[in-house]
């Protein structure tokens, strides 16, 4: 019977299609909504994630998140290292000064003096100049996103000079740096030479970024550099999960994401439901003959929840298609970079899908199971 | 097959967003500095900025007065021996001092020279001359006074004659005197207390002299002890200041081996001890590592001197300073240069625990 | 095969209403009635006379109310659920006055519905309805779907789609009415020709005079009762013709 289901169902195209696209635009909508809620909110730890040469910070008690930090003494770094388990340490700057172009064009900028001697947390997907090319003076590198606000025209090129704190800053690399949350654009120097670009700060030390030893985890070198040095330590993962955790306390991007994602939840329920209520009622005569021919309930049942089935799958799959071809497009654009379609989304979009297609095959079963055969011998 | 269109575009839509998906996922796989940082070898360890430094620590040699600098003898990286010529400074003033004072010299002694060869030798014919003129005149007194009083008729002679002979024979005999003392006088040339004054001025004299030309030796600064010149930053034509300067005129260092001054946070120094090996690392190249002989504590904890080179940089904590001596006399390092200090201490970190309020408040001052 | 004469349904006092109280409407008022195998036997009667509720009933679509029922010698009110959806699937034929097809299927889709709901694979089936189909003058357009098919031609469908699993009792509701005079005749004709074979009853409820003919016997109902029971024009006919051989099905 099977068969007669399905063929039930794509008999009739103006329907069948009908429900496949409301399913497949409520999916999209959702995943879309979803993911790019959840890139923008992964995008406040982009600077974390993307320093991947070392797994632990180490910043002030009372460091919250990544935008604001308290710095630390010099010789913190120095007590960091002295710590058992840890393999080595380094200085992380992270400031925001701002930063003048040529032609006047200024923008605030997030700095990140990286330790002169070892260069931890330089970017590692140049796209032009060499990351070890920061040991020049004066040398800066920039992320694509940046370069192009400062020189929207013309290919990327380095030897383009900046200014900051009236001191002259040359770019020696572009890089593709992860989308900061802020948009600024993102520039990479040494840590001695950050002083100069940041005017006089009391103390330059934000971040000590530090790896632990083979057969030390990562949990176990925090607390004891906690309780040997007073200073908090975490996992860059901790820390960019904390970083989000805070944005989402502290701004109205959940609630906004999360109203159009229940809005398209509600809409595509609703939707779906009602186009595979209405094509059932429209079949129940059909349903009725079946019944009255000895078809028993629990194959109209099933036959149902096929049709249900396929019409989620389907309309799913199309809405997953449309929403990676959304953002395979949009990936490189550079306000929507690096916001990608995430395979959480995909499997949370199947499930509702799923919970969709049953309660809208349910309340069709119902129907059908109530439906008298008799009926078939009215005209 | 119409019917089939749809299912196999949801096929197809359904794998490619999932491979693009899975393509697309971020990826932050770990990687590794460009540069290997500074590993400690041992498990536990102190870890301290250091500074190189000479052996006699570092000399900024001044000068002793302030002027204009004339001439520069040394360089840079020269190797000197104690009291040898560094740079002078501008002396035409006391040079033009020195031939006043010369000058007063020869006259003081000038004046001693003349009192010493007196008295004068063609003074004597005339004064002997005038004595014999007066026993001359005494002669012929005594001669007209011993005729007349060999008249023995008084009536012949007039007494007021005999007492006139008498009387001139007196004065000539007094006249002979006086001429003796005259020549005794002449003979016996100048006087002793006038000669020690001028001898005493001639002294004072040369000490001036003298002094002057020390003040003209004073500026010219010679090495003080033997050793390399670290930096020069006097040059011909400068104003040189005495006393403290922010910049030394010469920096000057010695002896064999180089020593690191190890700046220990006083919240770690009670972790170390004296005599545990350390180790040095050559910042931007971690595979040099130099062991470290201990020499001593600094034996008071100063006030921790930012070494990013800002002067003005706040001083937030103090730290212990230990001096190490670079064992290996031809390691590529520098006076002036900061290397990682690892010092090995047997007591594991955080068995004290700092007060917890220190670092937060150090942050926020 | 049974005995000509043996009778396939036994109503004795069959009562039906729907509703309660005051808004009860009573569609049976205790019908007496036996239909005989190998016959095609037509209720008749105006529209409300409850001609479709009796055949309802004796199709197991729905339950009476009183009186004594018996079907193929079963007793459809003893039987649960699911024995009557199977006692139908194996017994029954239907033919519908919408013809009630799947507009999805095609017409050898729609003959093999039968066979599937029995359990048959899909190739097995529609190779048999298409069989049936041939049989039926209909083996041009197996592969149409009703949409594409005269009213005729639906009907003709429905035909094989009550034939097809061989059933002892098969239902006929108005299967002129949706017809014009020509096409009713020959699908009743046809009917009659194919349906009707000795071990198998034929209910026919109509109200179309012009098919009377083809009757073996028509019951007339009325007001919630059989009035008159009268001998067709068939019988005769069919007296005079038999043992003529009538088509072979499987």
């Amino acid at each position: 019977m099977n068969f007669v289901a399905l063929k039930m169902l794509t008999g009739d195209r103006a329907k069948y299609l009908g429900l496949i696209f409301a399913i497949a635009f409520s999916s999209f909508l959702m995943a879309h909504q979803a993911s790019i809620f959840a890139g923008i909110m992964d995008r406040t730890r982009s600077q974390i994630v993307d320093i991947t040469d070392a797994n632990v910070w180490v910043m002030d008690r009372n460091t919250e998140y990544f935008d604001e930090v308290s710095a630390l003494t010099d010789d913190d770094l120095y007590r960091v290292r002295g710590v058992t388990g840890v393999k080595w340490a380094v200085p992380l700057f992270k400031g925001q000064p701002r930063a003048k172009s040529p032609d006047g064009k200024f923008r605030v900028v997030i700095l990140l003096g990286l330790d002169d001697a070892t260069l931890v947390g330089t970017p590692h997907k140049m796209l032009l100049g060499s990351a070890s090319d920061l040991r020049q003076p004066d040398a800066a590198i920039i992320d694509e996103a940046g370069y192009r606000f400062f020189f929207p025209d013309g290919p990327l090129q380095l030897g383009n000079t900046l200014e900051m704190n009236d001191h002259r800053v040359r770019l020696v690399g572009i890089c593709d740096a992860s989308a900061p949350f802020t948009n600024f654009p993102v520039v990479f120097t040494r840590y001695s030479q950050a002083l100069n670009y940041v005017g006089r700060e009391r103390n330059l030390l934000s971040f000590v970024l530090a790896k632990p030893e083979a057969g030390v985890s990562i949990a176990e070198l925090s607390t004891r550099i906690q309780s040997a040095t007073g200073l908090r330590a975490m996992s860059s993962t901790q820390f960019g999960r904390a970083t989000i955790v805070y944005y989402l306390k502290h701004t109205g991007i959940p609630i906004n994401f999360g109203l159009t994602v229940a809005i398209a939840l509600i809409v595509g329920t609703v939707v779906a439901g009602q186009t595979f209520y209405i094509f059932t009622i429209e079949n129940l005569k059909q349903f009725g003959a079946l019944k009255a021919i000895g078809v028993s309930d629990r194959r109209i049942v099933a036959m149902i929840v096929l049709q249900a089935l396929l019409v989620g799958a389907i309309g799913y799959s199309l809405g997953m298609g449309m929403a990676a071809g959304f953002f395979s497009i949009f990936v490189h654009k550079i306000a929507t970079r690096g916001i990608v379609l995430l395979w959480q989304v995909i499997v949370g979009d199947a499930a509702i899908v799923l919970l969709i297609v049953i309660v809208a095959s349910l309340v069709s079963i119902r129907k059908v199971l109530v439906l008298e055969p008799a009926v078939v011998f009215r005209g | 097959m119409k019917r089939l269109i749809l299912p196999v575009l949801a096929l197809l839509s359904i794998t490619f967003a999932v491979s693009w998906t899975v393509a697309a996922r971020p990826q932050r796989p770990a990687t590794e500095p460009l540069a290997a940082p500074p590993i400690p070898s041992s498990q536990q360890a102190v870890a301290a900025v250091g500074l190189v430094e000479p052996e006699t620590e570092n000399i900024a040699v001044s000068c002793s007065v302030s002027g204009l600098v004339t001439a520069v003898y040394v360089n840079a990286g020269d190797r000197v021996h104690a009291g040898q010529k560094m740079f002078s400074l501008d002396d035409r003033d006391l040079q033009a001092d020195l031939r006043v004072k010369q000058a007063a010299l020869e006259a003081a002694q000038a004046k001693l020279k003349k009192l010493e060869e007196q008295p004068r030798a063609e003074d004597i014919p005339p004064a002997e001359a005038k004595v014999r003129e007066a026993r001359a005149a005494l002669a012929d007194a005594e001669v007209q006074m011993k005729l007349i009083e060999s008249v023995t008729d008084r009536r012949a002679v007039r007494e007021e004659d005999v007492q006139r002979r008498r009387i001139a024979y007196q004065a000539a005999q007094a006249r002979l005197n006086e001429a003796q003392a005259q020549l005794a006088l002449l003979k016996a040339g100048a006087w002793g207390p006038d000669i020690a004054v001028a001898r005493s001025e001639v002294d004072q004299a040369e000490a001036q002299v003298k002094q002057v030309k020390i003040n003209i030796e004073r500026l010219t600064m010679t090495a003080p002890i033997d050793g390399v010149i670290l930096q020069k930053k006097v040059r011909v034509g400068q104003f040189a200041q005495c006393g403290p300067t922010s910049e030394p005129l010469i920096m000057m260092g010695g002896g064999a081996h180089l020593n690191i001054r190890a700046d220990v946070d006083e919240n770690d120094a009670w972790r170390v001890r004296p005599n545990t090996p350390a180790v040095a690392y050559v910042r931007g190249d971690t595979k040099q590592k130099f062991p470290l002989e201990f020499v001593h504590f600094e034996p008071y904890v100063v006030p921790k001197k930012s070494l990013t080179g800002d002067s003005t940089e706040r001083v937030d904590t103090r730290v212990l300073q230990a001096i190490y001596q670079i064992s290996d006399a031809n390691a590529p390092v520098y006076v002036g240069q900061q290397m990682d200090v690892y010092i090995e201490t047997p007591l594991p970190s955080g068995t004290a625990h700092r007060n917890a309020g220190s670092s937060a408040s150090g942050g926020t001052q | 095969m049974n005995n000509a004469n043996e009778t396939a349904v036994v109503c004795r006092d069959v009562t039906k209403w729907f509703g309660q109280g005051a808004s009860r409407v009573d569609a049976l008022r205790g019908v007496d009635l036996e239909i005989r195998m190998g016959e095609l036997s037509m209720l008749v009667g105006p529209s409300g006379c409850g001609k479709t509720t009796l055949l309802s009933v004796i199709a197991g679509l729905l339950d009476s109310n009183g009186g004594e029922l018996e079907v193929l010698d079963e007793k459809p009110a003893r039987m649960t659920k699911q024995e009557r959806i199977q006692f139908r699937r194996r017994n029954l034929g239907f033919v519908f006055q919408q013809f009630n097809l799947l507009p999805a299927l095609t017409a050898a889709e729609n003959v093999a519905v039968p066979l599937l709901a029995a359990g048959f694979n899909r190739i097995d089936a529609v190779r048999e309805a298409t069989k049936l189909l041939a049989e039926l003058g209909m083996e041009n357009r197996a592969a149409a779907l009703p949409s594409e098919l005269s009213g005729g031609q639906q009907q003709r469908v429905a035909l094989g789609r009550a034939l097809i699993h061989q059933p002892r009792l098969i239902v006929c509701d108005e299967p002129t009415s949706a017809l014009d005079a020509k096409t009713g005749h020959a699908v009743m004709e046809l009917l009659s020709e194919v349906a009707v074979r000795p071990g198998r009853a034929v209910i026919v409820v109509t109200h179309d005079s012009r098919v009377f003919e083809f009757a073996d016997t028509i019951a007339h109902m009325d007001d919630g009762r059989i009035q008159e029971i009268e001998p067709g024009a068939a019988r005769a006919r069919q007296i005079a013709n038999f043992g003529a051989a009538a088509p072979a099905i499987q």
